[in-house]
């Protein structure tokens, strides 16, 4: 009872903060619809029992991404100032107009009669097995990292380590020689 | 009401929301959004499928690299994003063309 009003809750907040993001029009409000987008697949992750993929969730996505896409907000001013390109030509809105909106809708509803088909042979065909209780993911996800998985593990470190390093030199501030 | 499909049905309406978000922005940090709108959608099949069909634990060390791969992601696109800003002043995607001529 208590999981499926979990259930309801998360998947709504999960649609409706996805179709918010399509619909808005400020990049801010995006960033929060966004935010609550992924509170609601931390949600999700609770319903389907991997309590530690949702607490990663919480902590890397919503506390760490999305505070990272708002700084990166406030810092480029989020203003188209020329409406003009190097052509004299009038420049799409930063946030799309029709046109890209028409493109995109298109491009979604291919995507939609493609994936249904796999999806719905999916469904037809899936039998209900019996879904094991909820019992703590902690200590067997401790264990795989370092046996199992210790490859990606290492890789996922060199990769972080890589991408921080690499960070910081591309926002580096360079003298004018 | 907590099936498989019902799981397969929300990441399908994440990835679609993604989809339409990357295509339609022409701002470089909301078309960054519709990434991880769609690296969502992804890690939330793995989790139910975990649950559902095979239950080994697999499928939950598979969300935690994709969100240390979106982390990644995330910091190196913001900076560029940034530094894009320091020497255009906009960050319009159709401005970016310094690699066209």
């Amino acid at each position: 009872m208590f999981t499926n009003i979990l259930f309801l809750m998360s998947a709504v907040l999960t649609v409706g903060g996805a179709f918010a993001v399509i619909l808005t029009k400020n990049i801010m409000h995006a960033c929060v619809y966004l935010l609550s987008s992924l509170l609601g697949v931390a949600g999700l992750y609770v319903t389907l029992g991997a309590d530690f993929v949702a607490a990663t969730q919480l902590v890397v996505y919503v506390g760490g991404i999305v505070i990272l896409m708002v700084f990166a907000v406030l810092l480029t001013g989020g203003s188209d100032a020329q409406k003009e390109n190097k052509f004299g030509l009038s420049k799409i809105p930063l946030m799309g107009n029709n046109k890209t909106y028409t493109i995109a809708w298109i491009t979604a509803f291919v995507v939609f009669m493609t994936l249904i088909k796999i999806i719905s042979n999916i469904i037809k065909y899936y039998k209900e097995t019996e879904v094991s209780a909820y019992t703590a993911t902690v200590e067997k996800i401790g264990m795989l990292l370092v046996t199992d998985h210790v490859l990606a593990f290492e890789i996922s470190s060199v990769l972080l380590l890589g991408a921080l390093v690499g960070a910081a030199v591309i926002a580096r501030p360079r003298k004018r020689e | 009401m907590m099936t498989l499909s019902s799981y397969l049905m929300i990441s399908f309406i994440l990835f679609l929301a993604g989809i339409v978000v990357m295509i339609a922005r022409k701002n470089m940090i909301a078309m960054l959004l519709g990434i991880e709108l769609i690296l969502n959608a992804a890690a939330l099949n793995f989790v139910a499928y975990t649950k559902f069909v095979n239950q080994n634990m697999d499928g939950h060390i598979f969300p935690l690299f994709i969100i240390v791969v979106a982390a990644a992601e995330a910091a190196v696109g913001l900076a560029i994003v940034i530094r894009f800003y320091q020497i255009k002043e906009t960050i319009h995607i159709d401005d970016a063309t310094q690699l066209q001529s």
